[in-house]
């Protein structure tokens, strides 16, 4: 099963958030939850990036490369590289996997590939 | 009939190459030198190790008594193929690490001990260690532990250790990581740095004498602070500590 | 609006103390009450950010005012981040403007490295988004990665304007005695000698060892009060003339251009705004330099540059004690330290001590007009403050 990240958008005005915000940035008059949830696209081009070697505690791996991708709905997103030599600009494809596991939970997020 | 008894007692050593002395620039412009000490400078190194086995703190005093006893089991024949080597800046002690050769294949790796902070000194010389052991005795691995969490950061974590947890280390028994030659030469371009030969007024001033340390890691200046910061009120640990050692409390 | 000057300063060395966390917020404190000649104040404010969870500390105002023997005093705990110190000075200084209050008491502390440095770096991880950046492991220096690559690529500021950063600031700090670090570290040792790579490793690139900030202990003192208490007690008037503050949106990545820092741009307007002084009025600043290139960025938001010519100043020697425009001569938070708490009410230290003249060898010359940026999180909650000399 394909998983997806959830933009929300607006009821009232159809504006999209990632991540979530409890009143809408555009028109600020939605109730309460009053929001649709909308795939994230998967495709995208890297805008910027970086290889972290001082890891948080819950990562085995040496180093992590992180970068922010510009999808193709103009969203933008931060997620986890599996990219030899990123370049600004890349043309990127990515997929849902686990980004990060603590004591007892799996973390889902994207991670990008070149595309 | 006589007995000499202390060749029964010392073991015997295995040939081993020495270490060809290195040099690097520091972040502060300053050269340090790597070199091999020499069974006689022991003595001139006991003196600056000693004061640090009272200090309570970033497990300086463990690494401190240890490396204590290793340097004098060197010294006094008590020990089988261990090496000693010494960094020093403008002739000053500025990290000592040793550890010995089990056999010609194994490496056990003992301390790495800074006593100037701030400069990766500690980085510089564990890296020379591990060249020691990989490039000059060709060896196929080095065993390693680590008593404290920055050793652990920047060792198993850098490096990228494999376990071997089967194995007890030297020190303590505890389980070993070992720093295979591949993850070694994985890791040459970036952490294997310093260059040979050393420039004869570098290696003269290092060689003429080890000089003390001048601004080494220290114990608290506020003995009384540092129990409060440890949650004891009693002020039972570090001072009890500094009255045996027959110091002044502040 | 009641005009709010300072009365007192304390500040203990930023670097390891083993000392209570209380204890580091109390003694800038009594030294604050010693420098105004003050015997009370009538309320206190703390900035701290690690107390609750590296030191289990909760409530950690309620527990200074009664360690320094100020209660019945209020007394209140503030956070904000990194930007915690100005936020409390900002809260004082509303006490005594707005009338309820003449003598408060503003202290930033921390006490970091009762931790170790994984717990540390996962507590300042904290700042980020939940879901959007922290399940991704992703930190501060990372974000400061990413920042500092479109800023390269931007605008071509290069390695080597960091290290010129690190290694001026270094530089200061040598004067500093408070300061966390006194290496005087050269460009050479830290990017062109063959040993570079171990002495200046790799954070999150292209940031390296030497363009991240230490992680530092240390608390300050600012007491503030009204212009009666100020003549009773005789000393220099330093007005905190301005302040401004501004946010932005959590997720670095949700800002429409991530090479601006728009609330670094807000926050410094709206205090000189209030002040009634331009950028160029400026004599001397402390900018929030947790990572070098913000010094470089920073520079340009608040308006002492043009956006894009941050470095090039930088290289002129403009930002160097002397030049045009000094900026962190204490040694910014590069050198003399980010106790996160404390760091806030540490520069406000350090622009007074410069106004007052009492700066010692890293003087300003004629230095009448400060400034303070005090960066939150990533960029998204900033304060800044103006000091004049009257």
């Amino acid at each position: 099963m394909e998983l997806n990240i959830y933009a929300y958008k607006c009821k009232r005005c159809g504006e999209l958030h990632y991540p979530y915000k409890t009143i809408c940035k555009k028109c600020g008059e939605n109730d309460h939850n009053e929001f649709d949830i909308v795939p994230l696209p998967k495709k995208g081009k890297l805008l910027t990036f970086t290889t972290l070697y001082t890891l948080p505690s819950d990562y085995e791996v040496v180093t992590l490369a992180l970068g922010i991708v510009e999808l193709e709905d103009g969203n933008r997103i931060t997620g986890q590289l599996d990219i030899k030599n990123p370049k600004i600009g890349m043309k990127v494809n990515g997929k849902v996997e686990v980004v990060r596991k603590d004591l007892y939970k799996k973390h889902l997020g994207m991670i990008f590939y070149k595309a | 009939m006589s007995v000499d008894l202390e060749k029964i007692l010392r073991p015997v050593d295995t040939p081993l190459p020495k270490f060809p002395a290195k040099y690097m620039t520091l972040a502060n412009g300053q050269e340090m030198v790597v070199r091999q000490a020499e069974r006689d400078e022991i003595p001139d190194i006991l003196p600056h190790v000693e004061p640090l086995i009272h200090v309570e703190r970033d497990f300086y005093n463990i690494v401190a008594a240890r490396l204590y006893s290793e340097l004098l089991a060197y010294y006094t024949y008590r020990v089988q193929d261990e090496y000693v080597l010494v960094a020093q800046i403008d002739g000053e002690l500025a990290a000592i690490v040793n550890g010995r050769s089990v056999s010609p294949d194994v490496g056990m790796s003992y301390h790495t001990f800074s006593l100037r902070r701030g400069l990766r000194v500690g980085a510089h010389a564990f890296a020379t260690k591990m060249e020691y052991h990989i490039d000059i005795l060709k060896q196929k691995e080095v065993l390693i532990v680590a008593e404290s969490g920055i050793g652990f950061r920047r060792w198993m974590i850098e490096y990228n250790l494999e376990k071997r947890f089967h194995i007890p280390h030297e020190l303590g028994g505890c389980p070993s990581w070992s720093l295979t030659k591949e993850l070694f030469d994985k890791a040459r371009n970036t952490l294997v740095v310093g260059r040979r030969p050393v420039p004869e007024h570098l290696l003269e001033k290092a060689k003429a004498g080890i000089l003390p340390p001048s601004d080494p890691p220290k114990g608290p200046e506020d003995l009384l602070a540092a129990t409060r910061s440890m949650l004891d009120s009693t002020a039972t640990s570090l001072i009890e500590m500094r009255r045996k050692q027959g110091g002044k409390i502040k | 609006m009641r005009e709010v000057y300072v009365a007192g300063i304390g500040i203990t060395s930023f670097s390891r103390l083993e000392y209570p966390l209380v204890e580091i917020a109390a003694y800038p404190g009594l030294m604050a009450l010693r420098d105004s000649g003050l015997k009370k104040v009538d309320h206190l404010y703390v900035a701290n950010m690690g107390g609750g969870r590296i030191n289990g500390q909760t409530g950690l105002a309620s527990a200074v005012v009664d360690h320094m023997s100020l209660t019945p005093a209020g007394a209140e705990t503030i956070e904000n981040g990194p930007a915690s110190g100005a936020s409390a000075i900002k809260q004082g200084y509303m006490a005594i403007a707005s009338g309820m209050h003449d003598v408060v008491m503003v202290i930033g502390a921390e006490r970091m490295r009762e931790a170790n440095p994984l717990e540390a770096t996962d507590f300042v991880a904290t700042l980020t988004h939940p879901q959007a950046e922290y399940i991704y492991g992703v930190t501060l220096p990372a974000l400061a990665g990413m920042f500092t690559r479109l800023y390269m690529e931007k605008y071509g500021v290069t390695a080597r304007h960091l290290a010129m950063v690190a290694v001026k600031n270094h530089k200061n700090a040598m004067d500093n005695f408070f300061a966390h670090l006194h290496e005087d570290i050269t460009i050479e040792g830290i990017l062109d000698s063959p040993e570079a790579s171990t002495n200046n490793p790799y954070v999150a690139d292209p940031l390296r060892f030497y363009d991240v900030c230490p992680v530092s202990d240390g608390g300050a003192c600012l007491i503030l009060a009204t212009a009666e208490v100020m003549k009773k007690i005789n000393k220099p008037m330093i007005r905190l003339a301005g302040i401004g503050q501004a946010t932005d949106t959590h997720c670095v990545h949700e800002r429409k251009d991530p090479t601006e820092l728009l609330a670094v741009r807000e926050a410094a307007r709206q205090s000189f705004k209030m002040a009634g002084v331009k950028p160029s009025d400026v004599s001397v600043a402390e900018l929030h330099d947790a990572f070098t290139i913000l010094e470089i960025a920073e520079s340009e938001e608040v308006g002492f540059f043009k956006k894009g010519e941050g470095h090039l100043a930088l290289e002129r020697g403009e930002t160097q004690i002397g030049g045009k425009i000094p900026i962190n001569p204490s040694g910014g938070l590069k050198a003399k330290g980010h106790p996160v708490g404390a760091t806030g009410v540490g520069q406000a230290h350090e622009i007074v001590l410069q106004l007052r003249g009492e700066a010692g060898k890293r003087q300003v010359k004629n230095a009448k007009v400060g400034f303070t940026c005090n960066f939150g999180g990533f960029g998204n909650n900033v304060v800044c403050l103006t000091f004049i000399k009257e």
